[in-house]
């Protein structure tokens, strides 16, 4: 698939950060979605709702337990922690019923979004960089001893090394969209997507 | 021209043409030839009467001796050293010495005019006794309260005469003041509560030769010093330097610790309807080579005036630079001012200061160790400067980051092998 879709979104997330957003959409593919589980993960995103066009009922307008409910529960679970594991389906939920909030998500695939909520600390935005390491011209793909150096911040395979303070890199492998010190875990090595900060 | 020639070969004189010509010379040079040097003498020829001039002046500079000074020679002098005096003085003549002796220029001579016949206070050691320079017994015993009163009395008398040697002055609180400065130096004197059989060892007690506090150093008296001299209460205090302490909430020893360095100066012009303002910037950085870094800016038209503006806003404008290890940043930092972009690199222990000369000096006054840097863009001094105190004082810390994000942070350099990692 053509990366330039993911160039769009990099460049997106840039702006819409400041911006200084609270919530944008992105088009909808598999690897978007992937990516943005994968920046969810890594604490760049707040939140990642499939909808439709209008953005989806922000969290503190969805409907949520009364407070002596949820005294109730956290009473409960200071007790007993393992009850937030509920076993079994059949069985009644011990700390009562979860709150499930309807998105409407369109039939048509083409008119689906995928909203993405931005994070800000200390008036400043939690991801400011994101731009592409492989091009659609040009893709990279890096071995696990690759990722190795360039996590270790030095350069590798015409990718420069993560020096930045908290600098991330996503790659997708076969195992998904990882990021870079996750694969130099797991030994996999892939193609790179993109390098966020 | 032709036609020209016999008409003034006519209407010259005749003499002119008749007398014989000196044959020409070849010139061999473009410039005129030079008359020969007159030859002078070697010497200098005087005359008689200015050498008589001379031998009177010698005379009365170095006089030949009379006989009361003979006699004087005589008493500290050998006959046979004085015979070597006299025919040394016979050989070498006055007038010599007044037109070739000269008084010597070098940097080793003595600063004041001596024969090194007495001790100089200040150039001369002082002389010291010992214990063994006493004679007789060394015992001394304490004053009863009779000798004692005596002998404040007879030593605050010797006191007040030191003090006023030509006699008492008319003044009745002055006489008074005087009495009882020189009656406290007397009751702090250890010849009034000791006393001594050894009226030599009593001697030594007020001489100051066997006091082991050295005396007090002289004070010199030339223009040199009193120039440099100055005392506290002489000192002026910078009004622009109090308010800066106060605004700080120092004293001067913490200001005398801030490292300031003026980086950029020139001279700029405002150009109004009356003419033009000639006036001097300046840029100056500050810092204690311990995390803290300022930079400011001053103008004005006295050159002193902008720079001490620029030095105050400088420490003024200081804030806190963090540090990895005391040493280097946290990771890479990137800051653009104008058309000016700065990239700091952060390095491993023992790596440097590789930074251009500007950098150079705000990494060393911010007390960074090591560090390199590249300014791709423009390289105007002062935006060169702004950015990288930006970016220094800007960053990111990776505490900040890991709680922006929600997530935990451990730094294990100096974790592993015992913490033995350079």
């Amino acid at each position: 698939m053509s990366l330039v879709n993911l160039a769009h979104v990099c460049s997106h997330l840039q702006n819409a950060s400041k911006a200084r957003l609270g919530l944008t959409s992105i088009p909808v593919s598999k690897m978007h979605v992937k990516l943005a589980l994968g920046l969810q993960r890594e604490g760049f995103l707040s939140s990642v709702t499939l909808g439709g066009p209008a953005p989806p009922k922000p969290f503190l307008l969805q409907a949520q337990q009364d407070p002596e409910q949820l005294e109730v529960m956290a009473h409960k679970l200071a007790e007993e922690p393992w009850l937030a594991y509920p076993v079994g389906e059949k069985t009644k939920p011990p700390l009562g019923q979860e709150q499930v909030h309807e998105v409407h998500v369109p039939e048509n695939p083409a008119r689906r979004r995928l909203w993405l909520g931005l994070k800000y600390w200390q008036n400043e935005p939690v991801l400011r960089y994101m731009k592409l390491v492989s091009k659609p011209t040009r893709r990279i793909w890096l071995t696990s001893e690759d990722l190795g150096k360039i996590t270790r911040t030095r350069e590798s395979s015409y990718v420069k090394g993560l020096t930045h303070p908290g600098e991330c890199m996503f790659v997708t492998t076969d195992r998904g969209v990882l990021e870079a010190r996750e694969c130099v875990e797991r030994r996999v090595g892939g193609m790179a997507l993109c390098r966020v900060w | 021209m032709s036609v020209c020639r016999p008409a003034q070969c006519l209407l010259t004189k005749a003499a002119s043409t008749t007398l014989p010509r000196r044959p020409p010379q070849r010139a061999f040079h473009a410039s005129a030839p030079q008359q020969g040097r007159k030859k002078r003498p070697h010497y200098p020829s005087i005359k008689a009467d200015d050498l008589k001039l001379l031998t009177q002046a010698a005379e009365a500079e170095y006089p030949i001796y009379d006989i009361t000074e003979t006699r004087l020679l005589a008493k500290k002098y050998t006959r046979s050293q004085i015979a070597a005096i006299k025919a040394a003085e016979s050989i070498i003549d006055a007038r010599d010495v007044l037109t070739q002796g000269q008084r010597r220029t070098d940097s080793w001579r003595l600063n004041y005019e001596d024969d090194l016949a007495e001790v100089d206070p200040v150039t001369d050691r002082p002389e010291r006794l010992t214990g063994d320079d006493i004679k007789g017994p060394k015992t001394f015993t304490e004053a009863n309260e009779v000798e004692r009163d005596e002998n404040i009395s007879r030593l605050a008398t010797e006191n007040l005469a030191k003090i006023y040697p030509n006699g008492l002055p008319e003044n009745e609180s002055a006489i008074q003041s005087a009495m009882d400065a020189a009656i406290t130096q007397a009751t702090l004197d250890p010849r009034a509560t000791y006393t001594s059989k050894n009226p030599r060892a009593l001697k030594a007690l007020g001489d100051e030769r066997h006091s082991i506090i050295a005396p007090d150093l002289p004070r010199v008296e030339n223009r040199m010093a009193r120039q440099a001299r100055r005392l506290s209460t002489e000192e002026v205090d910078d009004p622009r330097q109090k308010r800066l302490l106060q605004y700080m909430g120092w004293d001067k020893l913490k200001l005398r610790s801030i490292r300031v360095k003026t980086l950029v100066s020139h001279g700029v012009v405002n150009q109004t309807r009356m003419g033009k303002i000639r006036s001097n910037y300046f840029l100056t950085i500050a810092g204690n080579q311990d995390g803290l870094l300022g930079v400011g800016e001053g103008k004005s038209v006295e050159p002193e005036e902008g720079r001490k503006q620029s030095v105050m806003s400088a420490i003024r404008n200081m804030r806190p630079v963090p540090r990895y290890e005391n040493r280097t940043t946290f990771g890479d930092l990137e800051r653009k001012v104008g058309a000016t972009k700065v990239q700091l690199f952060s390095r491993p222990p023992g790596f440097g200061l590789r930074v251009q000369h500007l950098i150079f000096e705000i990494a060393r006054v911010a007390g960074l160790q090591d560090l390199s840097a590249k300014t791709p863009r423009s390289r105007n001094k002062m935006n060169v400067i702004k950015a990288t105190w930006e970016a220094l004082t800007n960053q990111k810390l990776p505490d900040e980051i890991a709680r922006a994000r929600g997530k935990k942070l451990v730094d294990v350099r100096k974790v592993y092998y015992g913490g033995s990692v350079h």
